[in-house]
């Protein structure tokens, strides 16, 4: 419950508050929305296997956000930002797709 | 392939394995949960504000610059025809001060000067090739700047003395390219069908340009992908100058 209570109360209050990000960290706001949308999928797919622990999805939500901006940054100062950024959308996508399957097979199975 | 093979095969952090096999529990760090929880929503929410929101700025943005783009071909267009008018009134002034016989003999050269370097009207008889892409198959049978190319080459090998394009004379600085899915000609894009005029010889201009490489391009051109390819004689064609865009560091040679 506390999840999904959670996660709607966070969009409420982003469309409600309209909080602004700093100008810098814009162009990366993206990247980090799939890293986190990948942390929040492998968090589902524990839960429904029974190994979840809030331990391990507090760590993967942060460290997948701040590797994927890192990544993204890095690649800015050297020339390949889009290229990089397009690479990690693809890992990201091909681990939230897997994850998403497993999900709905444990779903539509029990 | 290792990468691509882990990516798809361990799509869970196996963390969450290893902590379920040592058995800690699952709701250590409740308060922690709901506020990453509430600030992955709120991220989201923002995302997805901020993306619809500037939309319609960004729409805006690409008109302005479509008609900001729109405007400088006009007034390109406009520069180029009060360069012509300019030069036209240059000539004609030229010829009213030059008036003994040395400055005659000036004038015919500077004529003949003027009509070898395309930028006098010239007119003469001649012939028209008009070509255009096949009617049917268009990914294959579309008219590039390397046939029209071949085409001119061809022109001048069969001994044309004056070209011009879709009524863009040719000159000596002239380049026939393709920019996207057009074909520009002195920086002018052509619109279909393709109408080359060439001066020559009438006699002998048609045969010899049939023989030329380019000739034989264009008829193999038209037999397997059924482009057009016309030729037809003209007793008097009329082409137009060539504005030209001057020279900045040629200069006489000895």
């Amino acid at each position: 419950m506390i999840p999904i209570l959670g996660l709607v109360l966070g969009i409420v209050l982003g469309i409600v508050l309209e909080p602004g990000l700093p100008q810098f960290l814009q162009p990366y706001l993206p990247i980090a929305i799939v890293a986190a949308l990948d942390a929040l999928f492998g968090a589902l797919r524990a839960y429904l296997e029974g190994t979840f622990t809030d331990r391990v999805f507090i760590v993967s939500f942060f460290s997948n956000v701040l590797i994927a901006a890192l990544i993204v940054f890095i690649g800015d100062q050297i020339g390949v930002g889009s290229q990089l950024s397009t690479g990690v959308v693809v890992v990201l996508g091909i681990r939230i797709f897997t994850n998403a399957a497993a999900i709905r097979r444990a779903l539509l199975h029990a | 392939m290792d990468l691509l093979k882990q990516v798809m095969e361990q799509p869970l952090d196996p963390d969450y394995a290893v902590l379920a096999r040592r058995g800690e529990g699952s709701s250590r760090h409740r308060v922690l949960l709901a506020v990453v929880l509430v600030a992955l929503g709120a991220l989201l929410a923002v995302a997805v504000l901020q993306n619809t929101r500037t939309a319609g700025a960004r729409a805006t943005e690409r008109s302005e610059l479509i008609d900001r783009i729109q405007d400088q071909s006009a007034r390109q267009d406009q520069l180029r025809t009060e360069l012509e008018n300019r030069q036209e009134e240059v000539r004609r002034l030229r010829e009213s001060i030059l008036g003994t016989k040395e400055d005659k003999d000036l004038q015919v050269e500077l004529d003949r000067l003027d009509l070898l370097a395309a930028t006098v009207p010239v007119k003469g008889p001649g012939i028209v090739v008009t070509v255009d892409d096949s009617p049917g198959d268009t990914s294959k049978g579309r008219v590039m700047d390397v046939d029209l190319q071949q085409l001119v080459n061809g022109l001048w090998q069969s001994g044309a003395e004056a070209i011009a394009i879709n009524g863009h004379r040719l000159s000596a600085r002239s380049a026939i390219r393709g920019a996207g899915s057009a074909i520009t000609v002195n920086y002018r894009s052509l619109s279909r069908p393709y109408r080359v005029e060439a001066i020559g010889d009438p006699n002998t201009l048609q045969s010899r340009y049939i023989e030329t490489a380019g000739g034989i391009w264009w008829s193999s051109l038209a037999q397997n992908y059924g482009m057009r390819h016309d030729i037809a004689a003209a007793s008097e064609l009329n082409l137009p100058a060539d504005a030209g865009v001057g020279l900045r560091h040629a200069r006489k040679g000895s």
